[in-house]
This record gives C-alpha cells, structure tokens and sequence, in this order.
C-alpha cells in the first residue's frame, strides 16, 4: 500500500506543474476565496479545527488593537499633564504676586502656597520624560513586532485558503470514487498529494503564528512592567513631593 | 465488499495501523497522517467463496470529516475505531456512530473495535464499558492490537462474516451497487471489498 502510495505521491508531484492541474488548482483556491469574502457558511469541521489558531489571532487582534489605544491615550494624558502644569504654574505665580502685595499673614500663606504650586508643576512636568520613553518604546513594538507578526498571518492565511480550497476539491472528487477504477485513483492521487502539500504548509504557519502571538503577547508584558517602573518611580516621587 | 474504518486520526487511534496489518501483517508504528482515505484489499475464504474485502481506511482528523462522510455510501460494514488506552476517544463514539448511521445504508454491519489491547498498562477504557457500549447500540465488540496482531484477522473476517450472513438472509440486495457488494466476474467468486479506517471510532462495511 505504501509502496503505491509513494509511486502516485512522484507522479502526483511530476503533475504538479502541469497547466490543467495549476487551473484546476486556481479555480479551488478562488472558489475558497469567493466563500470566505461573501461570508458563505464553511465547513464546520474544517472550521472547528482552526479553533485553536482562531484563538491565537483573536489574542493577536487584540494586542493590536490595545497597543493603538494605549498609544493614544499616552498621547492625550502628556497634553493634559502639560496643560495641568501650565495652569499650576501661573496660579502660584499668580498668588505670588498676589501675596507680595499683601502684607498682612494671608499675604504670607499664599506666597507659600504659590511657591508650592509652582514646584509642583515643575515636578509634574518630570512625568513627561518616562512617559515619551513607553510611547516609544510602545511605537517601536508596534512598527516591529506587531507587523513582524502581521506579516506571519497573512502568509498563513494564504495558505490556510489554498488549504480549504484543496480540501474542497478533495470533497469534490470524493463524491464519486471507486478504488478500481484507474482513472478515478489517478485524480484522486493528484488531488490527495495537493491536499497533503496544502496541509503541510499550512500546518507549519500555524505552528508559526501561534508562536509568534505567544511570544509576542509576552514580550509586551515585559516591556510594559520594564517601562512602567520608571514611570512608577517618578509618580511617586512627584506626589510625596507635593505632600510636603 | 467495502468496508469502510473510521475514527479520529487526530488521537491516532490506530486505523491505519490496523489495515496494514490485516492486508500486508506488518506493523508499523509511525504512520503518515491519512490524507482524506487511504485503500486496501485482501482476498478472504468465507463458505468456500472466495470473498474481496475493499477497505477504506478513512482519515479522522476533523478538518477531513464532511470529506469522509463521502466515503460511508455504499459501505457494507464499518470498523469503529477506539483507542483503550485514550478516554477521549470513547467519548467520542457516540457522534461518530450518529454520523456512520445517518449517511450509510441502514443495515451497514458496523463492528466496534477497542485497539492497542497489547498495551494493557496503560489502559484507560475497560473492556466491559466497550461491550456495554455494544450491547446498547447494537455492535459486534472486540479488542485488538495492530502491533501483536491479535484480533486482527477475525475483526476484518468477523464483519465479513456477518455481511455475508446478511446477504444469505436476503437484507442486502447485491444488484444494488449501493449496498457496497459487487458479484465477481465468475458465479462462484464473490467480490467483496472492504474498506476500513483507523484511529477515531468508526470502521467499514463491506460488500460482496
């Protein structure tokens, strides 16, 4: 059985090329594209056993997604710490002034506290430094990892239509076959060897993707616990600061 | 006779370990996944006939189901592949047996079969839940083992046997193609082929 397995796997391959057996191919592969685009219902099976690599991209979506906003939001909260010192800033200049003219104890409170308020709003600004160090760093990844990744999944998907498409063909040539009938194992054995090619290929970029989202999902989570230290260190110190 | 075996390869259940060893008595421990099905056949003796099982040794991994279910018309008996060493795949019998009914012939013989009895350690199925199994679905239950070879030979010829009990009784019709039972070129020789698949739950049926 091998033995013959093996003789129509070469012959199989030595078709491969021919142009019949490459329309034949492009035709499958179109009729998998045309069904995942009209959003046609596929195979449940075939589905079903993506799950694990539906999972995997559903995670990758999401870090995609997250990173963005997060970018975002970094970018909104440094305006806002700018705006904030700013008004710190000319409040305590103005209580300053206020108060120099003032000679009376309020005078001297609020020159104390415009004091205060001016150096608080120096020390917020210190925020702003760890700050454009993570939006960097998160950028970085972005452009890097992620596309690295983005890359890896749609090479699979490329191959995970041409594999449905295989399968759909192999489906198709399914319906009529009798292993005594020469003509009908010959196609079969083209269609099987495409299959196996299709599911080889495919197979090996799921291993890829799922490692890759794996591993990208964990270097996040590195970067941002690095990141986020100094930005945790000089919050800190900017409040105790203000405290005092 | 086709004879068809299926199972989920994805568990390696031993579908195509079985046939190897049923047509060529070897054993081989690491197999190529079954891409959609793969064939066999074996000339057997039943009541002085000369009977050819066709088996269909059918691959288990789901992406292939839908495919497979292709290959249960016109099967006469089916092997239902479990492995007793993987709980999982018992579990499993019951949506493979669901599905062997509903796209066969009503009186397909399907046969259960709890593979890799030679390794007993490790078992995880006993032998009395798979006949309770058989006995509540109406099946024929065996233990075997593709590696020592036991069980092998009366797994395939039991299920012949019984399909060619049937055809005796008159329950297939062997004009009608569709029953998966062919009458050879001479009077006397019957053609039957066997098709089975291993790994899952499911094994063939045959047709003479």
């Amino acid at each position: 059985m091998d033995g013959h397995k093996e003789f129509y796997d070469q012959y199989a391959q030595s078709q491969e090329k021919s142009v019949v057996n490459k329309m034949q191919q492009k035709y499958w592969k179109t009729k998998q594209t045309l069904i995942k685009v009209t959003g046609k219902k596929e195979d449940e099976h075939v589905v079903a056993s993506d799950a694990d690599l539906d999972a995997k991209l559903e995670l990758f979506h999401s870090i995609q997604r997250t990173c963005m906003e997060l970018l975002k939001a970094i970018e909104l909260y440094q305006k806002r710490i700018c705006f904030l010192s700013q008004e710190e800033n000319e409040l305590g200049k103005f209580l300053r002034s206020q108060g120099s003219q003032d000679k009376t104890r309020a005078g001297k409170m609020m020159q104390a506290t415009g004091k205060a308020l001016c150096f608080s709003s120096q020390q917020r600004l210190a925020l702003r430094t760890p700050l454009s160090r993570l939006y960097q760093e998160v950028e970085t990844f972005r452009y890097r990892a992620i596309s690295d990744t983005w890359l890896t999944v749609n090479r699979m998907e490329q191959y995970r239509t041409e594999y449905r498409g295989a399968l759909l063909w192999m489906k198709d040539v399914s319906q009529e076959l009798d292993p005594d009938l020469f003509k009908q194992m010959e196609k079969f054995r083209k269609v099987q060897a495409q299959v196996r090619h299709a599911k080889l290929n495919f197979d090996k970029l799921k291993t890829d993707v799922c490692q890759k989202v794996d591993l990208l999902g964990a270097s996040r989570c590195n970067l941002l616990s690095h990141v986020l230290t100094t930005y945790q260190t000089t919050k800190l110190v900017c409040t105790c600061l203000c405290y005092i | 006779i086709k004879i068809i075996v299926i199972g989920k390869w994805r568990l390696g259940v031993g579908k195509s370990c079985l046939l190897l060893q049923f047509t060529d008595k070897r054993f081989q421990p690491v197999h190529d996944l079954t891409i959609g099905v793969e064939f066999g056949a074996r000339m057997i003796t039943i009541d002085g006939k000369q009977i050819k099982l066709q088996i269909w040794d059918t691959a288990g991994q789901e992406s292939f189901r839908s495919i497979t279910r292709s290959y249960y018309r016109g099967a006469a008996g089916a092997l239902l592949v479990y492995d007793i060493t993987r709980r999982d795949t018992f579990n499993h019998l019951t949506t493979w047996l669901e599905d062997a009914r509903q796209h066969s012939n009503s009186n397909m013989v399907i046969m259960l079969i709890g593979n890799k009895s030679d390794l007993e350690s490790r078992r995880e199925v006993k032998k009395e839940e798979g006949e309770a199994f058989a006995r509540e679905h109406g099946l024929i239950f065996m233990e075997t083992s593709a590696k020592t070879a036991s069980n092998v030979e009366e797994a395939f010829i039991n299920t012949a046997k019984e399909i060619y009990e049937k055809i005796q009784e008159g329950v297939f019709d062997i004009n009608n193609e569709a029953n998966g039972i062919k009458i050879g070129p001479q009077h006397a020789a019957t053609n039957a082929t066997l098709a089975g698949s291993q790994g899952g739950q499911q094994a063939g049926g045959g047709c003479c």
